[in-house]
């Protein structure tokens, strides 16, 4: 019964979230930690190693992956797996990984009640993992089957928006799919995946961020400092850099062929800018005007969806934002050096494909040309300052997007965005568009069934009228005048038709 | 959005755990849902639940409408709880879909709604500072929703774009056919998403629509739940003063009865594209309640008996690496539904073998008592499940959001939870032997086509 009120008296403050004292400090060997006392009755933090697919030795894409999936779906030294799945599941705990090009963050989650428990768990998993041969058959078999089977045959959304990235970067260390290659994951051995691990999951390249229950008489408190000092003794690899791809000039396309009912279109290339730098919040307000995340809120989604029909949403971005079909906000930790902007079309009826690709690209014309007005301006800015509090309402977000911030050298990201967006004017946004949003090289991937038939429409320039099922105003018939010529300028050479399961060779 | 299925499976328990916490130390009179919360009914029957959290600046506003895709009665009309859903962005009479993009674009909020089989949610977190604004808006589109004839048609290609996206995913398919088998006559038979054939039918029922709008946006047939930075006094005061003036409708055309079934059934899907083969072995399970133990008990089950610590898990996804995903879906349902055990397999040959394995799991434990401490340790995940989910007003909101569905009102969560609590070894085997039968059962596979090489030639 004691126990009972203490739990309903704890779970309350869960959701105060008070933060008791907040400290940034170099924790041992290097490491460093950012750490929360709270008055929440649960512990969660991020564990980021600043190692990622980038890192990737050539010929053994996927290891950085597989490295991550052994150690938080794997056994330790002492404990299987099995044994380790037996142990969490009266704490309901989980301790996941994620992998992106230049970190790799596992994120835990345990009520204080069990903290002690499953601090050695994952410890152990960390600092001692188990690296089973039979462990590392089945997540292997499960990384080429998410390549193989579950994204080029079972998401077309998620294909078309990873393989824009295989076809931006190419041969450049961001060139691959976190999860790997199929032909370079079947080379992969356990041997790979223990040097992988030895050299580059230090203590030197720990990140930790914490949100730790306030200590109570006689309460268990982990130890960073013993967590990194259990870890390989390695130099860092912060020093990683990596630079912007070289793209061939021009307009470069790939039509994903496979057995679908619909069309979808990803459109993007490079951009210098990343967060923090100068011109990152005016690209910011650009890019949620245009075309945010699940938002009706965007002009895309009110031209393509909301005016026309032609689709479930329409959106652009300029970081990475993976698994967008399942998220309404983008996840933190896939920080990087460089990042494209991107236009999202989802799937249209195969007969709209050829329209729809025009009208995005008439639409990035138009956003280039004549940038935002005055009051999307305000409007936009205005949003952005409230949503950073929004995007980090929760513990674990929070705590994710501290990390972030570190990365990037910039301040916490509410007060980042809130300060920025003071500062910021109309003329800088849409010079700043003018700057970066421009590009005569864009890199195009079109997901569907009749690739052969598009592939002609586009290189011949082949009018592409649309009708619809309602009457519509005159300026969109007007406008879908002007779209359905809008003209591709592509080199036949440089629009390639590949068999959607060849993606991720 | 609809509630996509598959992507509760992929999470297993989320539906369950999620849903409510008990332990060894929790004692009898402990209650399940740890906030304090106030449940008040308008003259219109309009429901108000307030959640107040201290030391929040946000709001998150939740209107559940106790409609879903169980209410399609009507032939042709499968899909619409979920279309409609899209025509309540579509404008009302004091705001243009633009004016209230406008207001939430300049509130920062985030604004969403889904559907599912039971209900129909319409969510919006936001800065307390706006609550009397979008609370304005959010009165005049369930009173006063208003669009024309080429706005209506517009979204129905909005809704077929969603299908299609969604149609990727052999488990949609797997789901679709699922349904059609194991129901005859309950609405259940088809899923949120509808047939697509009667989606392709949608542009030209305007007309329904207004039907279908005056019939169930009514407000005895909703709920309005503030969580967060809010109280009960002003929560009531904002609530009459913008929906005090809407009134109650007529009561809602019956949901035709399934008969008992008749299995065990069988059905299988072509694939037309490369994929791994699945298998959904199906029973009809029951309905949700917060008095009686057959869900509940069944609720315990399927962690324990399907889970990643079940000792079939174990065998097939880690020891034998036959299968790569195993999981159950179970959700609460108004009417008795089914108990679905999703099942990916690596190669088409062990699908006998793994239907197989699972038909001698079930027969286990309908004949074998589970032990004390297995039961101990599920009580116990489910407490901390609890603890770990509700970790934003947003989170608690969507979480009461299908209760209130459900049964009417979130007390039914701390009812239920009693009901947990009284769960025993007994109850499990006992439900397992009612329900998990071969009469209630579907089995379904999914393969991909395999080409007739004399068509070929």
């Amino acid at each position: 019964m004691r126990n009972t009120i203490c739990l309903n008296i704890v779970t309350v403050w869960l959701l105060l979230g008070t933060v008791l004292l907040a400290q940034t400090e170099q924790g041992a060997k290097g490491s460093v930690e950012i750490s929360e006392l709270t008055s929440a009755p649960i512990y969660r933090s991020r564990i980021l190693f600043r190692v990622g697919s980038a890192m990737d030795p050539v010929g053994r894409e996927g290891l950085a992956s597989l490295t991550a999936a052994m150690i938080a779906k794997g056994g330790s030294k002492k404990l299987s797996y099995e044994e380790i799945v037996t142990k969490l599941y009266p704490m309901s705990a989980s301790f996941e990984s994620q992998v992106d090009k230049e970190m790799t963050v596992f994120t835990a989650a345990s009520h204080r009640e069990t903290l002690e428990g499953y601090w050695q768990l994952i410890t152990e998993m960390l600092t001692q993992p188990g690296f089973r041969e039979d462990d590392f058959k089945r997540l292997k078999e499960d990384a080429i089957n998410y390549l193989k089977v579950s994204l080029s045959n079972g998401n077309d959304e998620e294909l078309g928006k990873e393989h824009l990235y295989n076809l931006i970067y190419g041969n450049h260390p961001y060139g691959h799919h976190n999860r790997g290659k199929l032909q370079s994951l079947e080379k992969i051995t356990i041997g790979d995946v223990n040097e992988f691990y030895r050299r580059h999951y230090t203590a030197s390249n720990l990140v930790v961020a914490a949100s730790v229950p306030r200590n109570s008489p006689g309460s268990f408190t982990p130890s960073n400092a013993s967590l990194a000092s259990a870890l390989p003794k390695a130099p860092a690899t912060t020093n990683f850099r990596v630079k912007a791809p070289e793209l061939v000039q021009g307009v470069e396309m790939e039509i994903l062929q496979r057995e679908t009912r619909s069309t979808g279109i990803s459109i993007g290339f490079p951009i210098s800018v990343k967060r923090g730098d100068p011109d990152f919040p005016a690209l910011l307000v650009a890019s949620y005007y245009f075309g945010q995340h699940r938002s009706s809120n965007s002009h895309l989604y009110q031209q393509l969806r909301e005016a026309r029909g032609l689709n479930y949403g329409d959106y652009s971005y300029i970081e990475y934002f993976p698994r967008g079909m399942f998220l309404f906000q983008p996840e933190p930790n896939l920080a990087r050096q460089q990042q494209i902007f991107q236009i999202w079309i989802r799937p249209v009826q195969p007969e709209h494909g050829h329209f729809a690709l025009r009208a995005a690209l008439f639409e990035w014309e138009k956003l280039v040309k004549n940038g935002l007005s005055e009051e999307d301006f305000e409007a936009t800015r205005m949003f952005l300052t409230k949503f950073a509090v929004i995007l980090t309402q929760t513990t674990d977000a929070s705590l994710g997007y501290q990390l972030d911030s570190r990365y990037y050298g910039i301040p916490g990201f509410v007060d980042y965005i809130s300060t920025s967006m003071k500062q910021l004017t109309l003329p800088q946004v849409n010079a700043a568009i003018k700057r970066h949003l421009a590009s005569k090289s864009p890199r195009i991937v079109v997901v569907t069934k009749d690739a052969e038939g598009l592939r002609k429409a586009i290189l011949a320039n082949t009018p592409s009228p649309i009708t619809y099922n309602s009457t519509k105003p005159d300026e969109i018939l007007g406008e879908d005048k002007l779209i359905e010529r809008y003209p591709i300028s592509i080199d036949p050479s440089r629009l390639r038709i590949r068999p959607a399961v060849q993606a991720f060779e | 959005m609809v509630i996509a299925m598959f992507k509760r499976v992929t999470a297993f328990v989320l539906g369950f755990l999620g849903l409510f916490a008990s332990g060894n130390s929790w004692g009898q009179d402990a209650k399940f849902f740890p906030y304090p919360f106030s449940v008040d009914t308008l003259p219109n029957r309009l429901q108000v639940v307030t959640v107040p959290i201290e030391n929040q600046k946000l709001v998150a506003l939740y209107i559940v409408v106790r409609t879903g895709s169980r209410n399609e009665v009507e032939p042709g009309k499968s899909g619409f709880a979920h279309f409609f859903e899209h025509m309540m962005f579509r404008g009302s009479e004091n705001f243009t879909p633009e004016q209230r993009d406008s207001i939430m674009k300049r509130a920062g909020a985030e604004g969403n709604a889904y559907t599912s089989d039971d209900r129909t949610v319409y969510h919006q977190l936001f800065a307390t500072e706006d609550l009397d604004q979008i609370m304005k808006l959010e009165a005049d589109r369930f009173q006063r929703l208003k669009y024309t004839v080429p706005v209506y048609k517009t979204e129905t290609l909005a809704v077929l774009g969603e299908y299609n996206k969604n149609s990727a995913n052999p488990l949609s398919k797997l789901h679709e056919l699922t349904r059609a088998t194991a129901f005859s006559r309950h609405t259940y038979q088809h899923t949120t998403m509808g047939f697509v054939e009667d989606i392709q039918g949608m542009p030209k029922e305007h007309e329904y629509s207004l039907q279908f709008y005056q019939k169930f946006y009514r407000p005895e047939n909703c709920t309005v739940l503030l969580v967060g930075a809010i109280d009960r006094t002003r929560a009531l005061e904002l609530t009459r003063k913008n929906f005090a003036d809407w009134k109650s409708g007529k009561p809602h055309p019956e949901i035709p009865a399934e008969p008992p079934p008749t299995g065990p059934k069988k059905a299988h899907v072509d694939w037309p594209s490369p994929t791994l083969p699945y298998l959904l072995i199906a029973f009809r399970g029951p309905a949700y309640s917060d008095s009686k133990k057959d869900k509940a008990a069944l609720d315990f089950l399927a962690p324990i008996a399907f889970g990643e610590d079940s000792e079939l898990y174990q065998r097939l996804v880690l020891k034998e690496q036959k299968v790569d995903m195993l999981a159950v879906d179970f959700e609460d349902h108004i009417d008795p539904e089914l108990f679905s055990i999703y099942i990916r397999v690596k190669d088409p040959s062990d699908l006998t073998y793994v239907e197989e394995q699972v038909a001698a799991t079930i027969n286990k434990f309908s004949n074998e008592l589970i032990p004390t401490q297995k039961l101990n340790d599920t009580r116990s995940r489910m407490r901390y499940g609890t603890a770990l989910g509700l970790d934003s007003s947003n989170a608690i909101g969507g979480f009461l959001a299908p209760y209130i569905a459900l049964a009417g009102t979130p007390d039914t969560v701390n009812k239920v939870f009693s009901v947990y609590l009284g769960i025993t070894p007994e109850d499990i085997r006992n439900m397992a032997r009612k329900y998990l039968v071969p009469q209630g059962k579907v089995v379904v596979t999914l393969k991909t086509k395999t080409v007739d090489v004399k068509e070929t030639k």
